[in-house]
């Protein structure tokens, strides 16, 4: 089995994976923006959905909170209707006195502040009340107005006003006042009921955080107002007017919930006014702030989700496509280890690797198919060659012979003998060094007596190389080349040198001549001839054979000059007997 | 390696959802705090209407702004030592604003200094105090209340004003300027002349007392003016007992139950009225912005508006409802 060679051309660097996007981008982006997507629909549907629920709801309990106003309002209306019926009976019934039932009525209700007749010009002729008496000098009695009552049929309400006819005490009451039929000294009756029960009630109704009630006249009079001296003050206002003229319901205007609601049997009317922003803006703001801490949940998750396919689907790819790089740069010495994962990327990496076990085996079997092939056709160039060189040669050794020359033919012949020993070798492709220089210096003698001493040659050798191996019949061809083409032609004498020494790592042997010498060209086509009949093994041969065995840097090197000489230069590695098939 | 990279970068977004997380709890966290703001009113007194009128104010915006309120206030309108100390004790209670009304402008300073830099909030209404932690002063125009008073005293028809004036306590800011008010409004004036000046404590009693003394010595004087309510109360009652209210016209300050009998009965013969439930009301509502951090919509003096009040419009509407407070 022949070693692994060097690979002939390094592969381009794998520059794909460094440009487009990564899957774990992909899906991490993809998770990302489906989960914001999501997101963000949810947030816009649910604060839509929160906020009209949430102001349904502000609107709902601002029309609760009117009813029971206006519920309230009606059962004082309703209560006062019922003591004037009760009142005007006992001012009609001649056979008793007055006075007597008013003691009794007014200890029984405390809320009733006065009641006082009058005559029909409107002159206060009696008042009852409990434990008071009006005022000798009464300024201006505000629970009997003349003109009210002018244009009034039976009865009506005032609207809340303070009780003027006693000395240090100014309650705010309602007065009703009622005709009282028949000719009698009394012509009307009128009934100061308390509003503190009303206005305390209405001023602790509360909607949403800030929101409250009111009272209004049909002509958006404020009647009461739990805040009225703000407004008094300018400090505050409503919009009254506009109010106004809005029928009962629920409106809603910018921030502010309006809620109109009439009390049945007078011109009240109850508005509740609440806000949005409180009520609406804070509760979404809350299912927003909700919303986000879900969103960051999710975001998380998929954070997570992503890393978990990245690390069972991604990074295995990964690993597996610099495994392929790797194989591409060095397909020879490339290990294979498989890679862990999902299932589909075991898949390809199994079939990865049985992939890159088929193309090693092939590879192996390519080089040694080559390498074969050399062996044989040094076989048949040596088969074809050795004839002519033995013709030639026995031709000079018989014309030694005739000539009397017997040591010269005795030398000739164990030059030639040893020249056919070691171009046999046993078949083995690397030799020492030492036989090769044999074989070289022993082609060079018989060539020097064929060539009747045209020429010189000498060896120069390092004597630590004479152990290493190289290729047999290296120095062979280049020296036959240097004779035939570099001296045969030249008139004065020619001179070849061969040398070896160490370089390094490297061993470099050397064959100059001082032939003709080559152009460029020349020396060029010379590495590419296929051998012939003429040459011999060429010196093509000897390069492929280095290359083969050695690699890329190895091999031959040719510098020539025409008219000044040839060097050929043979680089090998240092290589030892049974050190080849290790390395 | 490129998967290292990755790593980090999911890193960085796993930091920066937990710093988001954290911060959505936080404020959701701030947000559930539903502790109600502490705030005190430390007053110039309980007693008087006036001020029973600015609690009430006071409670309305503490309802609405789900405050809690602590009203304090000395006995007498005189005690700024037991003001300081109330406002003191206030702050080591953990009020978070005080609704400060100063009744010596100087020597409670320190007192509202100390309780700002222990972190207290301060909001001063009807009388100011001299210092700079005070965020809003709410009450009355002083002077301009003063104008208004001289304006009612020259109603009086006489060509020759013989003003006396029943002033409270000197330290107190709002009396004196009220009081120089008057005086530069009747310095203009040709035919009037300021013959006296008491001040008395803001006790109806010690103030009738003083008017009584003052009536007597000098009996030329034929405008009486009275700079709040406890000193208008008892100048009335000098006057009603002295058999004067026909011939001295007499203008005070502020709504109470005799002062507004008396104005019925032509003793009194106009009220300069102020707004207490608008103080009260206001400076709650601004403390409420103090701690709710909308520091930047209060204004550094609000103006609550004054009415002159005389027999004639006491029982319009508009009157009653500054005059007579729903109970």
């Amino acid at each position: 089995m022949i070693g692994p060679e060097k690979p002939r051309s390094p592969a381009a660097p794998p520059a794909a994976n460094k440009r487009g996007v990564s899957m774990t981008m992909v899906l991490v982006l993809i998770v990302m923006s489906i989960v914001a997507l999501m997101l963000v629909v949810c947030v816009t549907v649910f604060s839509h959905q929160y906020e009209s629920a949430t102001v349904q709801n502000a609107k709902t309990s601002s029309g609760q909170a009117v009813a029971q106003v206006v519920n309230t309002v009606q059962s004082y209306t309703e209560d006062m209707n019922e003591v004037m019926a009760l009142l005007t009976g006992a001012m009609q019934d001649a056979t008793a006195d007055p006075g007597d039932f008013m003691s009794a009525f007014l200890q029984m209700r405390p809320d009733v502040i006065a009641v006082t007749a009058y005559d029909a010009a409107g002159t206060l002729q009696s008042c009852w009340a409990e434990g008071r008496q009006p005022k000798a000098d009464i300024l201006r009695n505000l629970s009997f107005d003349g003109a009210a009552a002018g244009t009034a049929a039976n009865h009506y309400i005032s609207a809340p006003h303070v009780e003027t006819i006693f000395d240090g005490y100014y309650p705010w009451v309602v007065t009703m006042a009622a005709r009282l039929p028949g000719g009698g000294g009394a012509a009307w009756v009128a009934l100061d009921l308390s509003f503190t029960g009303i206005s305390s009630y209405i001023s602790n109704v509360g909607i949403g955080q800030h929101g409250y009630c009111f009272l209004m006249d049909a002509n958006g009079t404020i009647i009461y107002h739990p805040q009225q001296q703000l407004i008094y003050s300018g400090l505050k206002s409503e919009d009254t007017a506009r109010l106004a003229t809005l029928q009962d319901g629920t409106y809603t205007d910018a921030s502010v919930i309006y809620c109109l609601q009439g009390v049945p049997g007078s011109n009240w009317r109850v508005v509740g006014v609440s806000y949005l922003d409180e009520l609406v803006t804070g509760n979404v703001l809350a299912m927003v702030r909700i919303l986000l801490l879900l969103a960051a949940l999710l975001l998380a998750v998929a954070l997570l989700v992503s890393w978990i396919v990245s690390s069972v689907l991604s990074s295995p790819l990964h690993r597996l496509s610099t495994a392929m790089a790797e194989f591409e740069q060095d397909a020879g010495r490339f290990s294979y280890q498989p890679v862990k994962g999902a299932r589909e990327v075991r898949n390809l990496s199994d079939s990865f690797g049985h992939m890159v076990l088929r193309i090693q085996r092939l590879m192996a079997t390519v080089r040694e198919e080559e390498v074969n092939l050399r062996k044989t056709e040094l076989k048949a160039l040596q088969a074809q060659i050795n004839p002519h060189f033995l013709y030639n040669t026995l031709d000079s050794i018989a014309w030694m012979c005739e000539r009397g020359r017997n040591a010269d033919a005795v030398q000739m012949v164990h030059a030639l003998a040893r020249l056919f020993r070691i171009s046999i070798s046993k078949g083995h492709e690397l030799i020492p060094i030492r036989k090769e220089l044999e074989h070289a210096e022993s082609y060079l003698q018989i060539q020097k007596y064929r060539y009747k001493n045209q020429f010189e040659y000498t060896f120069t050798v390092d004597p630590a190389c004479l152990d290493y191996l190289c290729n047999k019949i290296t120095l062979q061809p280049i020296i036959e080349n240097a004779i035939c083409h570099g001296l045969e032609l030249m008139v004065e004498e020619g001179h070849i040198a061969v040398k070896v020494e160490e370089a390094g790592q490297d061993i470099l042997l050397s064959v100059t001549d001082n032939g003709v010498g080559m152009t460029a060209e020349q020396v060029d086509a010379m590495l590419k001839r296929e051998p012939s009949d003429r040459t011999g093994i060429g010196i093509k041969n000897v390069n492929d054979r280095l290359r083969i065995y050695f690699g890329e840097p190895y091999g031959l090197h040719i510098t020539s000059e025409p008219d000044v000489g040839t060097c050929v230069e043979i680089r090998m590695p240092k290589v030892r007997e049974g050190e080849y098939e290790n390395k | 390696m490129k998967t290292n990279k990755y790593r980090g970068f999911l890193c960085l977004a796993l930091a920066l959802t937990m710093a988001l997380l954290a911060g959505c709890a936080g404020g959701a966290g701030a947000a559930a705090g539903g502790e109600k703001h502490r705030v005190t009113i430390v007053a110039k007194s309980t007693q008087t209407e006036f001020w029973r009128s600015v609690f009430a104010g006071a409670e309305a915006a503490a309802t609405e702004y789900n405050l809690e309120l602590t009203v304090t206030g000395p006995e007498t309108e005189e005690d700024y030592l037991a003001q300081n100390q109330m406002v003191t004790q206030a702050v080591e209670e953990g009020a978070e604003v005080l609704v400060f009304s100063a009744i010596d402008y100087e020597k409670s300073a320190a007192a509202i200094d100390a309780a700002a830099a222990a972190g207290a909030k301060i909001v001063t209404i009807d009388s100011n105090v001299d210092s700079a932690a005070s965020r809003t002063y709410i009450g009355t125009d002083n002077y301009a209340a003063g104008q208004m008073a001289a304006r009612a005293a020259l109603a009086c028809g006489q060509a020759e004003l013989r003003v006396g004036l029943v002033n409270y306590d000197k330290n107190s800011a709002n009396g004196q300027e009220r009081e120089r008010a008057v005086r530069d409004a009747l310095a203009e004036v040709p035919g009037a002349t300021v013959v006296a000046g008491i001040n008395v404590p803001a006790e109806a009693a010690r103030a009738q007392a003083g008017t009584a003394k003052m009536l007597a010595q000098h009996p030329e004087i034929n405008v009486l003016i009275a700079f709040n309510e406890p000193t208008s109360v008892g100048a009335a009652r000098a006057l009603s007992e002295r058999k004067l209210g026909d011939s001295v016209w007499m203008v005070g300050f502020d709504s109470n139950v005799e002062t507004i009998d008396m104005l019925q009965t032509g003793v009194v013969d106009a009220l300069i009225v102020q707004n207490p439930y608008a103080m009260g009301y206001l400076g709650v509502e601004s403390a409420y912005k103090l701690v709710a951090g909308q520091a930047g919509e209060l204004a550094a003096t609000v103006d609550t508006a004054t009415t002159i009040v005389n027999r004639e419009n006491m029982f319009t509407i508009d009157s009653q409802k500054v005059l007579f407070a729903f109970e």
